[in-house]
């Protein structure tokens, strides 16, 4: 073993560990999904408040959870049967969205359900969520712009709580298309650009 | 320097297979035998004498299980086998001029 050889052997070592974390990056699938399913009740909202249906809101909200939760619950299965190789950060990554989509059920669906808070606080909530979700993902997949959407979300929580309602659902959609909607397309590009 | 004041290199990991599998288990929690032929480049054969030979040296864990009905092979780091390509890599760096 010589010098050369010794560096040939560490560039193998760089090759395969980033081999490895580009072939598991993030593929940004679920995001849009969930944009799109979001964006979708966010403009249902828009209908129903217009129609004054203020009693169907509320389905419309739960229709979009729902469908959501049975989407990524079998995208998540087929996935983990297909995958050929699981990294720490995809586990990692998993726990935070199964975290953060039982947290945004708890501070959207059920804690207003059961006259913990107004629903006219889910939106901030949502928000601070939202942040939480950005802030940890942009760690764990080395990724600045996630990181200031992270930052985004927790500014636009704080925005929120200063807007009277029902002008802070406006405000939010105005927010969720560069906060969530943007950044999903995003990252299913970059997912297919490295893969 | 010479040779003799370098750590000697394990054996078991000198080996460019042996060595690219260690380095994607240990940016992996588990991967999968294809997995594993498909980015080190060897053939069926090859590699699974390669992961005898970790797996014999306690560095790996072999796992053989069903996918439907093809076999599957999973395999992943052991802490013996982090600690030995720990020692491997520091191994390695001894045979570089300090502060590269």
């Amino acid at each position: 073993m010589d010098e050369r050889q010794a560096r040939e052997e560490i560039q193998l070592i760089r090759r395969m560990i980033d081999q490895t974390k580009r072939s598991t990056a993030e593929s940004g699938t679920l995001f849009v999904v969930w944009g799109v399913l979001l964006t979708l009740a966010l403009v249902g909202n828009y209908v129903l408040a217009s129609l004054r249906l203020y009693d169907w809101e509320w389905l419309n909200w739960v229709a979009a959870a729902v469908i959501g939760w049975i989407y990524s619950i079998v995208y998540g299965i087929r996935r983990r049967k297909k995958e050929a190789v699981r990294t720490y950060v995809q586990t990692a990554a998993r726990h935070l969205y199964f975290g953060c989509g039982t947290a945004f059920l708890l501070v959207g669906l059920l804690f207003p359900a059961l006259r913990v808070y107004s629903y006219e606080s889910i939106v901030i909530l949502v928000a601070t969520v939202s942040g939480v979700l950005f802030f940890v993902m942009s760690g764990l997949f080395d990724w600045p712009l996630l990181r200031g959407l992270g930052l985004f979300w927790w500014l636009g929580a704080v925005v929120l709580s200063l807007v009277p309602f029902p002008a802070r659902t406006l405000v939010y959609a105005g927010l969720f298309i560069p906060g969530f909607l943007v950044p999903s397309f995003l990252l299913q590009a970059r997912s297919k650009k490295n893969s | 320097m010479t040779p003799d004041l370098f750590e000697p290199l394990d054996p078991v990991i000198h080996s460019q297979v042996r060595l690219a599998v260690l380095s994607i288990l240990l940016a992996a929690e588990k991967a999968d035998f294809n997995y594993l032929k498909k980015s080190t480049g060897a053939t069926d054969g090859n590699l699974s004498t390669h992961l005898v030979k970790l797996e014999e040296a306690g560095y790996i864990a072999v796992k053989k299980s069903f996918s439907g009905r093809k076999p599957l092979t999973t395999c992943s780091l052991t802490e013996k086998g982090r600690a030995a390509f720990a020692r491997y890599v520091k191994a390695l760096e001894g045979y570089l001029p300090p502060g590269r």
